[in-house]
């Protein structure tokens, strides 16, 4: 029926990563080792600044966005078979594989719960040490205290645990799934992964929601934004769908996948990530900031005031230009998406802006006697001279680090199996999918 | 085997004898009439159309289709949302000149919980929405324009054989007004691509 005769390579050249990639692997390891070693130096020789509390800051915002990747990837892979999606079996391994990480990124983690247990947190999760907390910001500590329920040491690091089992096990098991089913005929796996994915979507959905309020939001206790969690969630479509695509035309670009992944393929990826990852996420963005801005009540407006001062005010509007203005333009009509060397760049300039999304969530502290000043501008002069720090070393240090030792997992997974699902039903419709 | 079926319909009004609207090849299968339609399109046909019972993959690239402007006009439509919206709201909300359209009107600066009179964050709401209204009536009435429609009758309604255009057949439809096209040559062309009946339709 197709007019364009694309001859499908399901030879194992064209689907297996082979010997390829080796030596990218192994220096994508050199560096996330070298990158996390230097990274932290500079806090024990106290180099470029860095003190502990920037250090782990600066780490919880680097895991975060890590994180976030392989979450974007889980959630491609969950609504795939939610939606019973063929176009999308050519590109789903590569996000299997991603999502697949999830398994191990829960180490990252530990440093985190390793502070809060020896009770070294209160700089990072000020609730974490209340009695510090009244004592340099009685008001704030009385708001917190109500939280105390939910916002404790215990609770916290079991519900941490839940978020890891629940993603580790769930992403494991797609991605091992879809290996099996690679391997047997008839459709069996395939309906018992459609089966799976609707009770993880719904996990998926509250994990990350709540995943989002304990681990961003609690950074600054005492403010609330019921559409936090939704936030999250687009940002790591941003990031997520951004890396499926840099994966899969990496893969074409060394000769893998060739013809198995077309522009028809791009195309549609590209339209998620202008969807979900670009206006979805303005749209979340603005509803939360809008509500805030509108009903102008010191206990909320705070956390926006503290991303307005100083540098951070030209942060936030970079945030905005470069996470949805620009693109938005630029993505927008078809052809961009149809091109891979346009694609690759709008997805790697989305990558790296929902990096800034999440170094804008994180980094920013609100100044304790934001309360005292009489108004908005007394209180942006005395706060005019905060600066971003996303300069200073120890940031990418990090980044490079923990993307090291990340990219060493991935290319050493993709590199285990085949890159495409073959005997997949669906198989048929992927490749000679086409848009138009 | 393809019956060509000479056009036996009377005229039914009197001594008035129609004109030709132009040749219809009916096919059995989509894989057909894009093969077909590959072969009108180099013959160089410019007034010609295939007519489908659903969407066929890859029809548009046999049949030498240019890609719609649509989407360029409807970007344009939008972005006149995005600035009507901004500029209505600035002018009613956060001026106090007057402005003639059809009356006198006067902006109102107006207060509300202590907001500048011009307060983006306000307006952003409306000037999405006239984004999006815009967008959609612009899409709407662009393609009716492009399409020409709306129309109440096309003179391929007159073929009995048509009608299965909804159901299970697929046709190539070259009008009469094509340069290139002359009826007994038309026809000796259409045989060429092996349809199973070829109609001559009169307007």
């Amino acid at each position: 029926m197709s007019h364009v005769n694309v001859t499908a390579d399901l030879s194992e050249r064209n689907v297996e990563l082979g010997s390829i990639g080796g030596v990218a692997r192994n220096a994508c390891l050199a560096v996330g080792i070298i990158g996390l070693a230097v990274a932290f130096l500079l806090p024990v020789f106290g180099l470029a600044d860095v003190t502990w509390d920037i250090f782990w800051r600066s780490w919880l915002q680097t895991w975060i966005f890590v994180l976030e990747i392989s979450l974007g990837a889980f959630f491609f892979v969950i609504i795939q078979h939610l939606t019973r999606a063929g176009w999308s079996v050519a590109v789903r391994r590569p996000a299997e594989v991603i999502a697949s990480n999830l398994n191990w990124l829960w180490i990252g983690f530990l440093p985190i719960v390793g502070l809060l247990v020896f009770g070294k947190a209160s700089h990072l999760f000020p609730w974490s040490d209340m009695e510090a907390l009244a004592a340099h910001a009685p008001e704030e500590a009385h708001l917190v205290a109500g939280k105390e329920a939910y916002l404790n040491t215990p609770f916290f690091l079991i519900r941490s645990a839940i978020y890891f089992v629940v993603w580790g096990v769930l992403a494991t098991y797609f991605w091992r799934a879809s290996i099996r089913q690679g391997t047997e005929t008839g459709d069996r796996t395939t309906l018992k992964m459609q089966k799976i994915s609707a009770p993880a979507a719904i996990l998926f959905g509250l994990t990350i929601s709540f995943a989002a309020f304990d681990w961003i939001m609690s950074l600054s206790p005492a403010w609330f934004s019921t559409m936090f969690g939704v936030y999250f969630f687009a940002g790591t479509a941003t990031c997520g769908f951004s890396a499926i695509i840099i994966t899969c035309i990496l893969l074409q670009r060394n000769g893998r996948m060739v013809n198995l992944i077309t522009n028809e393929h791009y195309q549609d990826m590209g339209k998620l990530l202008f969807g979900i990852g670009m206006v979805f996420w303005a749209y979340i963005g603005f509803s939360q900031y809008m509500l805030i801005w509108y009903a102008n009540i010191p206990e909320e407006t705070g956390w926006f005031l503290a991303r307005q001062m100083g540098d951070w005010g030209w942060f936030s509007v970079w945030l905005l230009f470069g996470h949805f203005c620009i693109p938005f333009v630029f993505l927008i009509s078809k052809h961009p998406k149809r091109n891979w060397r346009t694609l690759v760049f709008a997805a790697l300039w989305m990558l790296f802006f929902g990096w800034f999304d999440v170094y804008w969530l994180v980094m920013p502290t609100i100044p304790h006697d934001l309360s005292t000043f009489a108004t908005y501008d007394a209180a942006a002069e005395a706060y005019a001279h905060v600066g971003t720090g996303l300069l200073n070393p120890v940031n990418w240090l990090l980044l490079a680090g923990m993307l090291g030792i990340f990219t060493w997992f991935t290319i050493g997974r993709l590199r285990s199996h085949p890159l495409i699902c073959t005997s997949d039903p669906w198989i048929d419709d992927s490749l000679h999918f086409e848009n138009m | 085997m393809s019956t060509v079926t000479a056009n036996k319909t009377t005229p039914t009004d009197k001594n008035d004898r129609r004109k030709l609207y132009g040749l219809i090849a009916e096919f059995e299968t989509p894989g057909q009439v894009v093969k077909a339609a590959e072969q009108v399109r180099d013959a160089g046909f410019k007034w010609w159309d295939c007519c489908t019972p659903f969407p066929v993959h890859g029809l548009d690239k046999a049949m030498g289709i240019r890609p719609t402007i649509l989407p360029i006009a409807v970007f344009f439509a939008g972005l006149t949302g995005t600035i009507a919206a901004f500029v209505l709201q600035s002018f009613t909300n956060a001026s106090d000149f007057s402005v003639w359209a059809l009356v006198w009107v006067t902006g109102y600066p107006f207060m509300i919980s202590g907001k500048p009179f011009l307060s983006v964050p306000a307006f952003i709401p409306v000037m999405f929405e006239l984004t999006i209204l815009f967008a959609a009536l612009g899409t709407f009435s662009m393609m009716f324009g492009f399409n020409g429609l709306p129309r109440l009758h096309h003179p391929l309604f007159r073929s009995k054989r048509f009608r299965r255009v909804t159901d299970d057949r697929f046709f190539v439809v070259i009008e009469a007004r094509d340069p290139r096209f002359f009826q007994s040559r038309t026809q000796a062309f259409l045989e060429t691509l092996e349809p199973i009946s070829i109609e001559a339709v009169e307007d």
